[in-house]
């Protein structure tokens, strides 16, 4: 049956974080921003409410909720502020990398600390990009190489999320050099065995401090094979975490959007609200049109990996879902500066920052770009080439 | 529940269309384009198939009749229904939809303003049409008022047991074949709304005739006619709903209550053909480039497939979304006009890129003839029922607080 309506449980649970949101988020994203971190109390709370565990299996020590349950809390926490959720522990791409690559046991080990209520200082990392392509064939720079019983890693590995803070990372490094974008390993590696070499002023998203890692002779603790094809689980963990970034998007897309109505309705030129001139209004439904289809489309890609529908159609939709909330959320944010007028560009108002930060998010895991050719890959029918549906350095270079 | 499945009946209308769409209509359906109708005998099987198809939730009867009482603090599946079918039948050929046998968009009102004794007469000749086919049609339109729907100039006078009409409705939808035809029609224009009236006229009725039959850029199998009100005595037991329903606003609000229904069925169309032509450039892309070149050497190509049909399924979804609410039986005028609104835009750019992406050919009648029509189809749906300009004041008023009007 086609329905829109969450249960009454998610229901709960929307209203709650949308609260949070909207008292303790939304009014102190600049200070995240300045401070360049989710202050402490704030991450104290999200740990002590468990949000980050919500689509994390209940034997993993999760919830158990789903993805479309953590969809929608991430939605809500991007409406109060779109950045602060790369800030938050758990909320990057580390757990769904521990649960798509990991075996049960190792899925356990690494997921674990998280589940702790008190554990407001647990981060972790996903050290995958590099700054260059590598010159002379496709795969990563950085290499894997078998020590005796364990993996050591060489390399250099750029524009990672709260990189001073992960305790532990997971690192994508290259393990077949003759394979290409098919001879990837991923690889656990804890903070103390590299070393933070540098930190980046960024667009956007302020609050998850984006830095890099020096990998020299880095002994990996684990390696995580993933589950059944190794290339498909990347694929898929880079699908899954997409859809809760385009989540974030569809937030930010509805927050830039209500400002911006708000703001039509009491500002006055020639007499009148500016909402009540047509090329404003109409910018307004468009906007608005953008936005709650761009949420339906980022819920049903959610719902399908839940339902455990076929995985070429839950790609496609994730695909879709999370192409269409980058492009939408960059409109939102466009034009919610432009119909503030001057007023827009100035950082007294929060609009600026949502067009800064809607840009920085559409670079925070698989890009627009990267997802319409997955896609269209799955809807052609064609085999999914990891040189083209990954985020590979060789074509973009992404935050995580 | 947020669920994105259709339900087993609804995949079953879907399949059933799509193999009907494919192996019998598409067949035929460029004939009836240049013939300018669509086959007697086809709507006559097609009609057949429906009625025997008619269970106990058979979408077209329930939408277009009405005739079921249902608590109304239920929940149906009706509209979400006819929105899988409508979109189906369409992806075959647009203009079947619009030229089915039934009272077509003069349902609606008759539905929701009607007295009883009225939906018995007027809905009654469509019982059994065995014998013969009949059509309803909806004439609103006029030369001088399209959009600005409150300033229609067609006049009634009431004249002892009857009214009089005096005027012109043109781009009626089956106008010339129809039975009867909604005409609306003012007491006093500078009234506006208030002084509208609804009636049925009668095919037949002294004073009202066919004028001319319109030559179209698209859904040329769709006959859309001029019809001519000339002291035109229609009897007050046709004036929808009685006399004292215009008492209030309520012969505008009957207009527009037409449109919160068939607007989302018409957006549905516009997916339909947008995602027809969608499959056949993907299905083109498939046959001409996989085998002979990897990808990224046609990924510029490939990344305009894939926003075509995102873009088509970020329509499609709102259209379910408001046909779920109006299935809940909650208000959705502003998420039917958002549906109909990205429809008509998707599917427009969808059936251009199709053709761009087939290059010369996509626009060769002798080659790829279908995608040739879908462009032409398909740039009606961002003008009937509502221009995209009109659902964006639909929309903005709902947005904007105190926007009475521009």
């Amino acid at each position: 049956m086609i329905s829109f309506d969450p249960t009454e449980d998610q229901q709960m649970i929307l209203e709650t974080v949308a609260e949070f949101a909207k008292t303790t988020l939304a009014p102190r994203a600049r200070e995240f921003e300045k401070a360049g971190a989710v202050a402490e109390d704030v991450c104290r709370s999200i740990q002590e409410m468990s949000l980050a565990m919500a689509a994390i299996p209940e034997d993993l020590g999760g919830q158990g909720l789903g993805l479309l349950s953590a969809v929608l809390i991430n939605e809500e926490l991007a409406y109060g502020d779109p950045a602060a959720p790369f800030g938050m522990p758990g909320f990057g791409g580390y757990l769904l990398a521990a649960l798509e690559l990991g075996t049960k046991e190792q899925a356990r080990e690494l997921i674990e600390p998280f589940a702790d209520p008190e554990a407001h200082e647990q981060f972790g990392g996903i050290a995958w990009s590099e700054k260059k392509a590598h010159p002379e064939r496709p795969g990563f720079q950085t290499t894997a190489k078998k020590d005796g019983d364990s993996w050591v890693l060489d390399g250099e590995k750029a524009f990672i999320g709260n990189v001073k803070r992960a305790k532990t990372f997971i690192v994508f490094a290259q393990v077949d050099e003759a394979a290409g974008w098919s001879g990837l390993g991923a690889f656990v590696v804890n903070a103390d065995a590299v070393e933070v070499t540098g930190m980046h002023e960024t667009l956007g998203l302020d609050c998850a401090g984006f830095g890099d890692i020096k990998l020299a002779g880095a002994k990996a603790e684990a390696r995580l094979e993933g589950n059944g094809d190794f290339t498909n689980s990347v694929i898929r963990f880079w699908a899954k975490y997409g859809v809760l970034v385009a989540a974030r998007q569809v937030g930010l897309s509805r927050v830039a959007f209500d400002i911006a109505r708000e703001y039509c309705d009491i500002r006055k030129a020639f007499g009148k609200p500016i909402g009540h001139f047509q090329a404003v209004a109409f910018n307004l439904a468009d906007r608005h049109m953008d936005a709650e289809a761009a949420r339906e489309l980022v819920r049903r890609a959610a719902w399908a990996w839940d339902q455990g529908k076929k995985e070429k159609r839950a790609l496609s939709y994730s695909a879709q879902a999370v192409a269409q909330a980058h492009e939408v959320a960059m409109r939102c944010g466009n034009d919610s500066v432009q119909l503030h007028g001057g007023a827009g560009f100035m950082r007294d108002v929060i609009v600026e920052k949502l067009m800064r930060d809607a840009k920085q998010i559409g670079l925070a895991g698989p890009t627009a770009e990267q997802m319409d050719q997955l896609q269209a890959a799955v809807e052609l029918g064609a085999e999914l080439d990891p040189a083209l549906v990954l985020p590979t350095p060789e074509v973009q270079a992404i935050f995580t | 529940m947020i669920e994105f499945e259709l339900t087993d009946k609804q995949n079953m209308l879907r399949e059933t269309l799509a193999s009907l769409g494919k192996d019998v209509i598409r067949p035929q359906t460029l004939a009836w384009d240049r013939q300018k109708a669509v086959d007697e005998q086809f709507l006559r099987t097609f009609y057949t198939m429906q009625s025997s198809l008619r269970g106990p939730d058979n979408p077209m009867e329930d939408f277009y009749e009405g005739k079921k009482k249902r608590d109304p603090s239920k929940p149906v599946q009706t509209n979400r229904t006819a929105v899988v079918g409508c979109e189906m039948l369409a992806w075959a050929d647009a203009s079947i939809m619009l030229s089915l046998p039934g009272p077509g968009l003069g349902g609606p009102p008759v539905r929701a303003s009607g007295t009883s004794e009225q939906k018995e007469r007027f809905f009654g000749i469509f019982k059994n049409m065995d014998d013969e086919l009949r059509w309803g049609a909806y004439g609103l339109t006029e030369p001088g008022a399209g959009s600005d729907v409150a300033s229609i100039r067609t006049s009634c006078k009431k004249d002892g047991d009857a009214y009089i009409l005096n005027g012109r409705k043109c781009y009626i939808t089956m106008g010339g074949r129809a039975s009867w035809v909604v005409i609306f029609a003012t007491v006093d224009p500078a009234l506006g709304r208030a002084g509208q009236r609804a009636f049925v006229v009668e095919k037949g009725t002294p004073g009202f005739f066919v004028g001319k039959l319109e030559d179209k850029m698209g859904l040329r199998a769709n006959e859309t006619a001029e019809l001519v009100l000339e002291d035109c005595r229609v009897p007050v037991a046709n004036l929808l709903g009685g006399e004292e329903k215009y008492e209030t606003k309520e012969g505008f609000m009957t207009a527009m209550k037409t449109f919160d229904a068939t607007r989302p069925m018409v957006a549905a169309m516009a997916v339909g053909i947008g995602r027809a032509a969608y499959e056949y450039a993907r299905d083109f892309v498939k046959e001409n480039y996989m085998l002979s070149r990897p990808i990224p050497r046609y990924a510029a190509i490939v990344e305009r497939l894939a926003r075509m049909n995102r873009n088509l399924e970020a329509a499609r979804i709102l259209v379910w979304k408001s046909v779920a609410m109006a299935d809940h039986h909650q208000p959705n005028a502003k998420e039917a006009s958002m549906g109909k609104a990205l429809a008509g835009q998707a599917a427009i750019n969808a059936c251009v890129e199709a053709i761009e992406i087939c290059g010369a050919h996509g626009s060769l009648k002798t080659d790829h003839a279908l995608l040739e029509k879908w462009f032409r189809d398909i740039k009606v749906y961002d003008i009937f029922e509502g221009t995209g300009q009109i659902q964006r004041i639909v929309i903005s008023k709902r947005l904007l607080t105190d926007l009475k009007s521009f």
